[in-house]
């Protein structure tokens, strides 16, 4: 007997999964740097004696997309936007290198420089302590700049420079925390030439407009998956009642 | 879990709810004395990692994508944008401005001190100088009877032309309490900060030294609410709102549709 109902049922899980990430996209769409998910859908092949057709559809959540999100300046010292496609490492919760474009940065009391998800900043040798109750500011080249405020006219001192990466030619992906990450370990190699923009953040690179269309899309083919499974018993019916002999 | 969509959704739902209502609470204070406006922050729930990249796919293979599915936003914290609102002059002698870092100390009732940079101080009957609460500011200042001309110096210092003498007297220095991490501050009511485990210690210090701010006398700092700002993030969380219920909606026709279809 046909098994096309099968076929059909996995692509109706594969579009709620679709909606999901969707969902997720949206409801990221004011998460300064977030990168969104892009689902991608591989037919899953029964290889075997009989004929070819059976192509049950297996979606995941191949990458996330690189595009830069808006630029939006809040003139504050400590908030940075990363160019290009360079990324700042920080240091995940399992203490692990791990890389982001999140760039709201603050400092704990105990002095330590933290970007906006609570993760240690990494800079030249391990994250950043800055002396307490000095005045610290990022520079375009993403130097920690620190000032006394006893001796308001002296030039800022460099304290450190915060760890600015390469991404370009590495494979990279989200780990479950959210926070960027070479697959099977591994860290990037620093950019010397990466620039930061200080007083600004980038926002989420997720286009309202785009991910609207993309959730009307993923909603029509689940109704239309639906119609198949619709059919596909439809089928099975038919073909058990000319079996019947009444 | 097929309705997990709707559970995405729901928390996109009340994650621009709270920011609009930090938005409406800054549009609120947008005349209250150097209020300083927050600013929400949102984070990325956990994702549910179904699949690994690089997890084992057979014994000599290895996923190259991992199946990552996020499970959505939340606020994860206000910032207090501390940047200087504009000076105001008014032109009475009490009212006093912090034009820089720091915060002036308060005794509030029950003998804990309360921080502010709302300096519209007044006198009272027995010439203490006190808060519109009527909490008296730290280190207390009192200003005698029939005292004439009273000026507050750039550090501070606050003296008074008293009736038969020629030269001004001193009665007393305001002192400016600074902190490490400003930002963690507790906001309370009445426009007072308290200190916290984040914040550090208060450290009192002279107006003007040390990175503190210069007291101006007979101006009033205003609020840092800028309100074009908070209207254009207000329309931003206002559609992002209505995407997300766009988004449940669709959800539930999806689901709609395959109970009545199947």
């Amino acid at each position: 007997m046909d098994r096309l109902i099968y076929t059909a049922v996995s692509g109706m899980n594969a579009s709620m999964n679709r909606e999901r990430v969707i969902a997720s996209n949206m409801a990221n769409a004011q998460t300064v740097g977030f990168k969104a998910e892009i689902l991608q859908a591989t037919p899953t092949t029964l290889e075997g004696p009989q004929l070819e057709v059976r192509a049950l559809s297996s979606s995941e959540v191949s990458a996330a997309s690189m595009k830069a999100g808006g630029l939006n300046r809040t003139n504050l010292p400590l908030d940075i936007a990363m160019q290009g496609d360079a990324m700042l490492a920080v240091q995940a919760m399992d203490g692990q290198e791990s890389y982001t474009r999140r760039g709201d940065l603050s400092i704990t009391v105990t002095g330590v420089l933290q970007n906006g998800d609570g993760l240690p900043v990494i800079g030249q040798s391990g994250p950043i302590t800055v002396p307490a109750g000095s005045k610290v500011s990022i520079g375009p080249d993403g130097g920690v700049l620190v000032s006394d405020p006893d001796t308001p006219d002296a030039a800022p001192q460099v304290l450190d420079k915060v760890k600015l990466v390469s991404t370009a030619g590495t494979k990279i992906a989200k780990d479950i925390a959210g926070q960027f990450r070479v697959p099977n370990g591994g860290i990037l190699p620093v950019d010397e030439n990466a620039q930061v923009i200080p007083g600004a953040l980038e926002q989420s690179n997720v286009n309202p407009s785009e991910v609207l269309t993309e959730m009307i899309a993923a909603q029509r083919l689940f109704d239309m998956r639906t119609k198949l499974v619709k059919t596909a018993g439809d089928l099975d019916e038919a073909g058990s009642r000319l079996m019947r002999l009444d | 879990m097929p309705s997990s969509a709707l559970q995405v959704a729901r928390t996109g739902l009340e994650a621009q709810d709270t920011r609009m209502r930090v938005i409406a609470n800054n549009l609120a204070n947008v005349s209250t004395t150097a209020f300083k406006r927050d600013r929400a922050n949102f984070e990325t729930l956990a994702y549910q990692d179904t699949r690994v990249a690089g997890a084992q796919s057979s014994t000599e293979t290895a996923y190259a994508t991992g199946l990552n599915l996020g499970t959505g936003v939340a606020v994860q914290s206000t910032t207090r944008m501390e940047t200087q609102g504009s000076l105001q002059t008014t032109g009475n002698a009490f009212d006093l401005a912090l034009d820089g870092d720091g915060y002036f100390q308060i005794q509030m009732p029950g003998g804990q001190l309360g921080y502010t940079r709302a300096g519209n101080f007044s006198r009272t009957a027995e010439g203490q100088l006190v808060t519109s609460q009527g909490y008296p500011v730290q280190p207390g200042i009192t200003v005698p009877e029939g005292a004439t001309s009273i000026t507050v110096s750039d550090d501070g210092t606050v003296s008074a032309q008293l009736a038969g003498q020629s030269e001004p007297t001193q009665l007393g220095q305001i002192t400016i309490a600074s902190f490490t991490n400003p930002v963690a501050l507790q906001a309370a009511s009445d426009n007072f900060m308290l200190e916290t485990a984040g914040s550090g210690p208060a450290q009192i210090g002279i107006a003007g030294e040390q990175g503190r701010g210069h007291v101006r006398q007979g101006m009033l700092e205003a609020s840092n609410v800028n309100v074009v700002e908070e209207l254009v993030d207000m329309i931003e969380t206002q559609r992002a709102y209505e995407i997300n219920s766009k988004m449940i909606s669709a959800v539930d026709e999806m689901l709609r549709n395959a109970n009545q279809t199947l």
